[in-house]
């Protein structure tokens, strides 16, 4: 049973990282700049293209930990203090897709889709 | 300090609740002598969140982007792993637990196999725990002003409040019976896995690993999972108040895959360690 257990974790492990290792190798969809300073994000209102992936570059300018949230996306993702993530986002339809800040609520925006 | 209260309790609210079931089991069956398991299990998961928190703050680049999500995943596919195995085996004996209790009990101790415990343990505490670290890192870093100190306090205070939610259940929980415990416990066990199987699903979707699918449905206007009541209902049954199809739809198949290896006739269980002259399965 133990090593059945053992066997199961260590699959699972190896199929995460070889599942991640392609993600990696794919081709590099554009990138937006989104920042996140003084509790707010800059701009507030980020525009993108329909039906293309991209990857929304966050950086966290502030002191403290962000995290990136959108229910309409489905994304968390924490951005340290200072730090820069890339969030990889689908194709999306036309439309506003709203975002904010988990850390910290009254920090908001959305990004357009057209 | 409210928004901060809420955030930190509904993040400690899941470990506090696996830790006081986890106990409450070790208890329940006489393995007091066995603490250490839990104990140590929920530590390491503390240090282990420390250590991500500390680590992801240092990290750069694509092991930023990736790393994080990596061990979110794989934490979470253990912990639905261990969670069902231990949901079947305390159903298992919650079947057979009439009669001789005693027995019975030194039975459990000996061929459950205890670091499971541990792992259980950790997972529950490390779920969740780096970004918790992470949060409480910024608010204290920022507790210079009135408003921070505030805010600090708050998320203390929703930390406490889980740990004393995480006791009461330990402290209720012993006044139950054993066999309804493991009765109950299994049940539960298997929806708190249910959540967290579709949790995983869901992250690879976002992540593109998986195909994209619609929103199921869209109930956060009645009751929103990072609200205080969906908050909870998210760390006791996997509740969520905006789920894709392919979210909801692996919750529902977990349920069904993992229900009928829980609830289908117990006879027809090969273990060898069944005890002799149980009672058939129709007495649960």
């Amino acid at each position: 049973m133990r090593r059945a257990l053992t066997l199961l974790i260590a699959g699972l492990l190896v199929s995460v990282v070889a599942v991640a290792g392609t993600a990696v190798a794919a081709d590099a969809p554009p990138e937006i700049a989104l920042t996140i300073d003084k509790d707010q994000f800059q701009p507030s209102e980020v525009k993108v293209k329909a039906n293309t992936p991209f990857v929304l570059v966050v950086t966290n300018k502030g002191a403290k930990a962000a995290e990136f949230e959108s229910k309409d996306l489905r994304v968390e993702k924490v951005v340290p203090a200072g730090k820069t993530v890339n969030v990889r986002i689908r194709a999306l339809k036309p439309g506003s897709y709203a975002f904010f800040d988990d850390f910290n609520k009254a920090a908001t925006g959305r990004i357009v889709a057209e | 300090m409210g928004g901060t209260f809420v955030i930190t309790l509904r993040e400690g609210f899941e470990a506090a609740l696996i830790l006081g079931i986890v106990y409450t089991y070790l208890q329940k069956i006489g393995a007091q002598r066995h603490y250490r398991y839990a104990t140590r299990g929920g530590v390491l998961g503390v240090l282990a969140s420390i250590a991500l928190g500390v680590v992801v703050t240092a990290l750069s680049g694509p092991l930023l982007d990736l790393g994080p999500d990596i061990i979110g995943l794989a934490v979470i596919f253990v912990a639905v792993v261990v969670l069902t195995w231990h949901g079947y085996w305390m159903r298992q004996h919650a079947r057979a637990m009439k009669g001789d209790v005693q027995r019975k009990i030194d039975e459990a101790q000996t061929t459950h196999r205890m670091w499971i415990i541990g792992v259980i343990a950790f997972t529950g505490v490390f779920r969740e725990g780096a970004e918790t670290v992470l949060f409480l890192w910024g608010l204290l870093t920022q507790a210079t002003s009135t408003s921070g100190w505030a805010s600090a306090l708050g998320a203390v205070l929703g930390l406490i409040m889980a740990a004393s939610l995480g006791w009461a259940i330990f402290r209720g929980g012993r006044h139950v019976s054993l066999q309804r415990f493991f009765g109950v416990t299994s049940i539960f066990l298997l929806l708190l896995a249910a959540g967290m199987f579709s949790t995983g699903i869901g992250r690879l979707e976002v992540m593109g690993f998986l195909p994209a699918t619609p929103t199921a449905w869209d109930t956060s206007f009645l009751l929103d999972d990072h609200g205080f009541i969906g908050g909870f209902l998210n760390g006791l049954i996997g509740y969520r108040s905006r789920p894709s199809v392919l979210e909801a739809g692996s919750y529902v198949l977990y349920l069904a895959v993992a229900g009928f290896l829980l609830f289908r006739s117990g006879s027809s269980s090969p273990r060898s360690d069944a005890p002799k002259g149980r009672i058939p399965a129709h007495a649960v």
